[in-house]
Parts: structure tokens; sequence; C-alpha cells
């Protein structure tokens, strides 16, 4: 038989092994090769761009070798400059609570709520957080003012003769601050606490636990960890905020935002403004390693990739048990008065919860209403209500010569910038998904920094190294800040699509004949299709959005949009700003609607089990 | 058309894991056969080998007569059906079908003439135009097929197809495959942990274990004549009693189990004094009163523990000293035994062997 002689021939083909050995080899350097070139992109755009004018503003804060340390010594030592920090954190704090307890609600309201209202409740916070920081600022700069509607009704009602101080005040910038930052936590606590399944709550009301004690128990402390990365977040950004509390806050509540670019552009005290940048970085990164502690840092800003149900108890969640059972009996108490208090209010709780969620809604769409009612007013100057109905400004706004270069320059910005950064974020998400690499998580959380350093600090450190390289002021300058902001965002969209992506449809073509290449081209772009939209828009979004790198990148070229509206804003309000601010709002509105709608329609068709 | 493989001292390490060892097997032109093992055999790394996912770290693997160890997937030419299906759910079923094709360039009108053929073959053709999601399991499981057989591939390789459908479906998946199989004559290699699929379809069976082939044999030979233990344990149901070897007499021998004497049995190469498991299936052990004569040589005495009535059966277990025997009596009107009720159990030599 020739199974006999086939044996035979297999004895020789151990002759084989070492060939394919080589081979393997081969393969190997093959694949490190493409996991090189798919890497470089964003590695050189992070280390050039972000690494090293970093370590240029270090280097500067100490003089160089001098390797002085006056400069901080200085922050700490004049009064003016600690309080200025101290108030920073101060408002820090306070916004971040005061975001936290506003949006828990919401974001637990969300969890339980079919799709229909659950977009339609989502719509009404995703349009306040796509709109500019600057245009939810300058309508509370409305909203506050002297003439503005709180102070009017006030007035009507005879609580008050003169009209209340509200703008420049500690109270604007936190209600600003609030404003801008509630979405975010709505959004990325909901994210996480979307994942923990009610049943358990339902598990301990069955085992007897009033509904306090099941919520309080039971479900809230599993929400704990989406509400602590909601709150690092907000943290961190709210102390390297800059927008907001200058024109909201009065000379007292200076934040450190202020007090570098103040030092960078009119004191020209360069070395001073890096070491307050060097210090607010140092807190962030301190903020950030406190955090880590307790809940894997990526968390914060992509969805988490582990179950949080599923992780071992650390030993602070243990020492925190402890505490627990030491202060049980008077924990009991209080929960056996709430009970007793919210049991009426309980019984209809999704009632109350709504009521509560709509008055939310409320505050985060008002102003942009109030925004989009004043830019009919009939009146020269900004008062609420307007006396009368007016389309002058809309003309006006059709006349503007200026605001449509500083429209069309800051689409083409942003259209530049989104093509780059979802190219660059695209290919290092697929480094980070899709190959096997040593300190994968510290990669991810590398290609994160960018989300990570306060973008003031982004802004100067650039300004410096690209006045240094003779980029400064150019368009290619300007992309290169824009691209480095959003890139991080293109990469959790597309990571987190990559690795929900089954790649057994890769082997399918593939086996079935596909090339390396034709796979990409019919079968993974095709499926990434919808997140790629989402990952450019909110590359596009972040561009056009964008006011602080463009403040020290823009050199002579035309004012992007943001720019003028801040240059306006400084040099007089008026209603124009709010027939430019309105349609803005519009046109993002369109903009998240139509990608939301393209998503829908593509999920529809490829997810399983819902066609019929 | 349809093309042998073989495999030849084929092995694959992960790190410090052996995972397939040393694989010889020759799968002949239109022969279907099936890798069955339990879970974390080797069983789905070997069909990956050959697909092409993996690269073996030995050996070599012949399709034809072209060694494919250095042939990337898309050039093999192999067919295959994956455990979830993988169909693309961005293209309707005629695109999926026609994918093997489109990438292959091959002209419009033969790819629209060979989708229409294979989507007949599987009882597909007016779905056409849906989408995979559209679709139930067992409609998704057809045009998988249909798409990894559409371009007349030399091998096709179906990863636990049917793990993901309801019974019935199961049992009507299992006839279709087999008549599209024979209808093709093409060459199938199939991987399932369920005997079941196994024994019904295949021509031959490769049991695997723990990366290695155990025995490779057709249906029949593998239940009646296992040559393992493992093998005897995880096709079908099987008495396994330790046993000690008397007396040996040309391939039979006469054994002891515990301390009873039972009788003659067929060895397995074992010699005198060795110890071994004497093999014997359920449904041929004979169940009968204390004392009743019985001719046939093995004869053990016990108390029957515990009796389950089945409907066509009876399943009955009997403890003998240490040892509980089960047995599978057919109901034809004969008594039935109460737990508690000694009895006497039997079997025929040659339903019986030795293992080691």
């Amino acid at each position: 038989m020739t199974l006999l002689a086939k044996e035979k021939a297999a004895e020789a083909a151990g002759a084989n092994v070492p060939r394919s050995q080589n081979h393997l080899n081969g393969l190997l350097e093959h694949r490190r090769i493409r996991g090189a070139i798919i890497a470089a992109p964003i590695v050189v755009l992070l280390l050039g761009f972000l690494v090293i004018p970093l370590s240029i503003i270090l280097w500067g804060s100490v003089e160089g070798d001098k390797l002085t340390f006056s400069h901080y010594a200085r922050i700490f030592s004049d009064e003016t400059n600690f309080s200025v920090m101290l108030q920073t954190l101060k408002v820090g704090l306070i916004v971040t609570l005061l975001s936290l307890a506003a949006s828990y609600p919401v974001a637990y309201l969300l969890t339980q709520i079919k799709s229909r209202a659950l977009s339609i409740v989502t719509l009404f916070i995703l349009v306040p957080l796509f709109t500019a920081f600057l245009i939810r600022t300058y309508a509370w700069m409305i909203i506050l003012g002297r003439q503005g509607p709180i102070n009017n009704t006030l007035i009507w009602l005879g609580l008050i003769r003169e009209p209340l101080p509200l703008l420049n005040t500690t109270f604007g910038v936190v209600i600003g601050m609030v404003h801008v930052f509630m979405p975010i936590a709505i959004f990325t606590m909901y994210s996480s606490m979307v994942r923990i399944d009610h049943n358990f709550a339902r598990a301990a009301q069955i085992l007897g636990a009033k509904p306090v004690q099941a919520f309080l128990r039971v479900y809230f402390p599993m929400s704990l960890p989406g509400v602590f990365s909601a709150g690092i977040l907000i943290f961190i950004i709210a102390i390297g905020f800059y927008i907001t509390p200058a024109l909201l806050g009065g000379p007292r509540d200076a934040m450190i935002t202020q007090l570098i670019v103040t030092q960078m552009t009119t004191l020209l005290n360069f070395e001073l403004s890096f070491a307050s940048s060097i210090v607010l970085l140092l807190v962030t990164i301190g903020v950030l390693f406190f955090a880590s502690l307790f809940i894997p840092l990526e968390m914060i800003w992509a969805s988490p990739s582990v179950e949080i149900t599923s992780q071992k108890p650390r030993s602070k969640s243990r020492f925190f048990g402890d505490v627990k059972q030491a202060v049980q009996p008077i924990l009991t108490t209080v929960e056996a008065l709430i009970h007793l208090v919210t049991k009426p209010l309980l019984t209809r709780k999704a009632c109350w919860l709504w009521a509560y969620t709509i008055l939310a809604l409320l505050f985060l769409t008002a102003p942009l209403i109030v925004v989009f009612l004043l830019s009919f007013s009939s009146s020269l100057f900004v008062v609420f209500p307007p006396p009368g109905f007016s389309l002058q400004w809309w003309v006006k706004l059709g006349h503007a010569s200026d605001w449509h270069e500083s429209f069309l320059f800051s689409v083409k910005l942003g259209f530049v910038s989104a093509f780059f950064a979802t190219i660059i974020g695209t290919m290092g998400a697929f480094w980070l998904v899709r190959t096997t690499l040593p300190f994968k998580r510290a990669l991810f959380l590398f290609c994160l920094s960018p989300l990570m350093v306060p973008v003031i600090i982004i802004a100067t450190a650039l300004y410096m190294f690209e006045a240094r390289i003779h980029l400064l002021g150019s368009f290619a300058g300007l992309v290169i800040g824009h691209v480095l902001l959003s890139v991080p965002y293109v990469v959790v969209v597309m990571a987190a699509a990559l690795r929900g992506f089954d790649q057994s449809l890769e082997k399918a073509a593939a086996i079935h004949g596909a090339r390396p290449m034709q796979v990409l081209r019919l079968v993974t772009l095709p499926l990434l299709k919808p997140a790629l939209l989402t990952a450019g828009l909110l590359a596009f979004l972040t561009s056009f959005d964008e006011l602080l790198i463009t403040m020290f990148m823009i050199g002579r070229q035309t004012l992007t949009l943001p720019f003028k509206f801040w240059n306006d804003i400084k040099y007089e309000l008026n209603p124009l700003l709010s027939a430019a601010s309105t349609f803005i709002v519009i046109l993002v509105a369109a903009a998240i609607l139509t990608a939301h709608w393209i998503k829908v329609r593509h999920d529809r068709r490829i997810s399983a089990g819902t066609g019929k | 058309m349809s093309t042998s493989l073989e495999m030849k001292k084929i092995q694959k390490w992960y790190g410090g894991l052996h995972v397939v060892r040393d694989f010889d097997l020759y799968v002949e032109p239109g022969e279907f056969v099936t890798f069955l093992g339990p879970s974390g055999s080797g069983k789905t790394t070997a069909l990956k080998m050959i697909a092409g996912f993996e690269p073996p770290s030995g050996g070599d693997m012949l399709l034809g007569s072209r060694s494919i160890v250095d042939v990337p997937p898309y050039e093999r030419g192999i067919g295959m059906v994956f455990q979830n299906y993988a169909l693309f759910p961005h293209m309707t079923v005629a695109e999926n079908v026609a994918f093997p094709l489109k990438v292959r360039r091959v002209a419009r009108g033969e790819i629209e003439q060979k989708v229409l053929r294979a989507l007949e073959l599987v009882k597909m053709a007016e779905y056409r135009d849906r989408y995979p999601n559209q679709l139930s399991g067992g409609q998704q499981q057809r045009i998988a097929l249909a798409r990894a057989i559409v371009f007349d591939p030399s091998l096709l390789l179906m990863d636990e197809p049917l793990g993901a459908l309801d019974r019935n479906l199961r049992e009507h998946m299992k006839i279709e495959i087999m008549r599209i199989q024979k209808e093709l004559n093409i060459t199938v290699i199939f991987v399932t942990h369920d005997q079941d699929e196994a024994l019904v379809m295949s021509d031959r069976i490769a049991v695997i274990n723990e990366g290695k082939l155990v025995q490779v044999a057709d249906a029949k030979s593998l239940y009646y004549r296992p040559q393992d233990r493992f093998v005897a344990s995880f096709v079908g149901e099987s008495n396994l009693l330790p046993c000690r070897v008397d007396q040996v007499e040309n391939g039979a021998g006469r054994v002891t189990i515990g301390n009873q004497e039972s009788g003659v049995v067929r060895l397995n190469g074992q010699s005198r004094g060795e110890s071994g498991w004497l093999f014997v299936r359920p449904e041929h052990v004979d169940i009968s009163a204390r004392g009743a004569i019985t001719d046939v040589g093995n004869v053990l005495d016990g108390v029957v523990e515990n009796a389950l009535f089945l409907g066509e059966l009876t399943r009955y277990v009997v403890r003998c000293g240490k040892e509980s025997i089960t047995v599978k009596q057919q109901n034809r009107g004969q008594p039935q035994f109460t737990s508690g009720t000694p009895v006497s159990v039997s079997w025929n030599a040659g339903n019986s062997i030795v293992l080691n």
C-alpha cells in the first residue's frame, strides 16, 4: 500500500522542520514590520509633538542646566500665585462634586428607560455636549448678566430692586462649569452604570431589603467606580479649564490657567508660566495616580474592558468594608429613617426621577434656547427677553464677510485635522488592539495622554516647540495641534470597535481567497464604517470647537470661528454672536443626527436578531 | 476536484504546551473524516493549521501533492464553515456566497451562475437578497456551507458547525451535509466533540485526546473495538472493569474481576499476570435472576443497585463486589428487577475485550 511509502516520506519530512522554522521567523519579522508601520504615525505624533515639547518646558522651568527651582518657589511663596492655586483646586472640587450629584439621577434614569425614550433624552444631552464651551459660556454671560433673564425675573417679581452681580463671581464660574461638565458626567457614569444589572437590586428587595437599602447597599456601591471615574475626569479638566473661568469669573476667581496665559502672553515671564504649567501637570498626574489605585485608568475615557463586578475586592475596599462594619448600627438607623421619609416618594420613583431629569435637561438646554431667541432680537443690545422680533442679526450675519471667512477656515481646518486624526488614530487602534505588545495597557494610556495633559499646557508647550522649528503660525502647525487633541478620541472609538470586531470574519475572508488588502477593503473597513464616522465626527468637532491651541498657534492666519467668537465676546456682547451661535449649534446638531441615523441604519442591518 | 490531505508528524507548541503531537493522517480524496475529541484536545488547533491560520511548529502537510505549510490561507483553496458561521453581516446572502469568486476575479456571469447553483444545492435560492441577520441559525448554516463550496474547493473544513443549532435542526443538517458531501464528492474534515455527529456522518473518525491521535477508524470499529480506555469511554457508554489476566490462549484469555472469575475474553496483546480493564458495552450485558443458568462464558453475581425504566429499555446498575456494572436491557416483556434483587449478569466473550 502507498501508505507505507508515505510513512517513509514522512521520515524524510522531518528535514522540513528547520525550513518552516525559518519561515516562521520570516513571518514574525514581517509582522513586526507591519506593526512598526501602523504604530509609527501615532508614536511620532505623540513623541514629537507632546513629549518633546513638554520636556522643553520642563527644562525651561528650571532654566535649563542652571537647575534653579526659584520659579517653583515663587509660585508657592508669592501669595497671589499660591491663592490662585488654591482657588483652582477649590473650584475644581466644587464643580466636580456638584456635577456628579446633579448628573447621577439622570444617568440612573437613563439605565432604566427603553430605547425610544433613551434616544430622545440622549439627544437633549448630546447637543449641549457638542456645543462649543465658548457658546455655552456666552449664553451664561447673557443669562447671568445685569439685563439677563434671572435678574429681570427677580426684579419683576419684586424680590430685588437692583440687579444682582451674578457675572464675574465664583458663583458664575461654578454654574457655567457645572453646565459644561454635566453632559460629560452623565455619559461617563451612564456608560459604566448601564452594565449593572438591575436584577441585583431586585434580588436584594425580594430578599427583604427596603428599596432604600437595595439601592444604597447593592446598586450604589456597584455604580461607584463609574462615579469615581467621572469625578476624576471632570476634576482634571476643571483644573485645566480656561474659557469659562476667564469669561464668567471676576479678578478674584482667576485660575491657574489664566495665570499661565497672562504670564506667557502679557507679562512675558516664560519661566514662571512654565513652572506653573509643570505644577498643574504634576497635580493632574497626582490625581490620576490616586485614581489608578482604585480603578483601571483607561476606564475614565473608554468604557471598561473588564467587568467591574468580576474584579476581586481590593484591599482598600476591604478596608472600607471594615469601616462599614463598625458603623453598622448607625447605618441601619439612618437607612430606616431615609426609608420612612422617601417611602411615599419611592413608590412612584420613576415619576420623581423623570421630573428631576426634565429639570436637568432644561438646565442643559435653556442656555441654548436663550441664545436662539436672542438671535431674533430687535434690540441693539443683549437684553432678555428680547423686546421684539427681528431678523436684523441674521441679515447682518449673512453679510459679515469676516464671519464667513472664519467659518470656512474652521471647516477647512476641521476637515483636514479630522482626516489626519482619523487615519493616525485608526492605525494606532489597530496597533494597540491587534498586535501582541508588551505593556499594552500603558501604551493605550500613552495614546490617550493628550486627554490627560491640560490643554493649556499642550498649547504653551507646542507654542514654544513650534516656534523653535519654525512651524508656528503655519497651517500645518495648527493642524498638528488639532490632530494631537483629537487623536485620542479616535483611538478610543476605534479600539472599542476593534475589540468588538468578530475576527473570524477576517479569517473566513482569508480562507475563501481574499488577500490581506482585499480583506481590509471588503470586510474590515466596511464593517468599521460607523465607528470611523463617529471617530471622524468627534475629531472634526474637537477641532471645530478648539480655542486654546488656536490662540497660541494661529499666527497671522484667518481667525478660526471660536477665536473670532472669543475676540468679539471680549470686545462687546451683541446679538450677532447669538445668531452665529445658533447657526453653529444647528449645524452641529444636524451632523450628530446624521451620524446617529447612519449608525442606527448600519446597526439594524448587521446586528444579529433584530431584523425580521 | 476533491483532493487528498496528508499530515506528517505535525506538531504544535504554544510556549511550553504541546497541543498537537505527531499527527500522522492520510485523508483520501472524497473521504469524510471527523476529528472527535473533548474540548481542549487540540482538534481545533489541528484544523487551524490545515486552514493556515496557525503555522505548525513541525512536520509537513500535503494537499494533493503540494506542501501547504508555507502557503498563506488565501492561496490554499480550502472552503471552511465556521463555528459561528462568520457570514459577512454587511453583505447579502448572494454577496456572501459570491465572495470567494469575487476575490478570485471570476467573471461576473460565471459568479452569478455558480452562486445560484450553490444556493440551490443548499435549498436557499429564494433568500439571496436577505442579510444574514434576517435568517435563522439553520439558514445561516446553509449559507455558510454554500459559501464554502461555491468555488469548488479541494477540501472542506467544518469547525463544530452544528453546535449552535437546536436538536431537531441538527439532525436535519447532519443529513443535509452528508447529502451535499456525496453529491459533490468533496473531501471533508469535520471537527466536533459530539460523538453522535461523528458516528453518523463520518467515513472515518479520528479520536483525539491530549493532542494525540488515539484511534482512527470507521464508526463500527471504533464502537465495537476501541483500542484504548479513552476511546471506549468517550465514544458511547461502556463498562470498564479492572481485571487481571490469568491465562492466555491465542488472543483470548481468562480474567479475574475483583475476586470473581468471570470467564473468557478477547485480549489486546496482554500477557499473563498483567492487569487491565475489561470493556463491555451495557447493551451487551444480559441480566437474569441469580442462579438461572446461562451458557455464555462470563457470569458475575451481583445485586441490583438501581433500575431506571426508560420505555424502550431499562437501565440497571448492578453491584458486583466493588464494581458496578451498567446494563441496558431492551424491553420485550421480560420480568423487571427491582433494586435489591440478587441477579447474575453475563456477556458473550466476543463482545468484551481487555484494554490497557
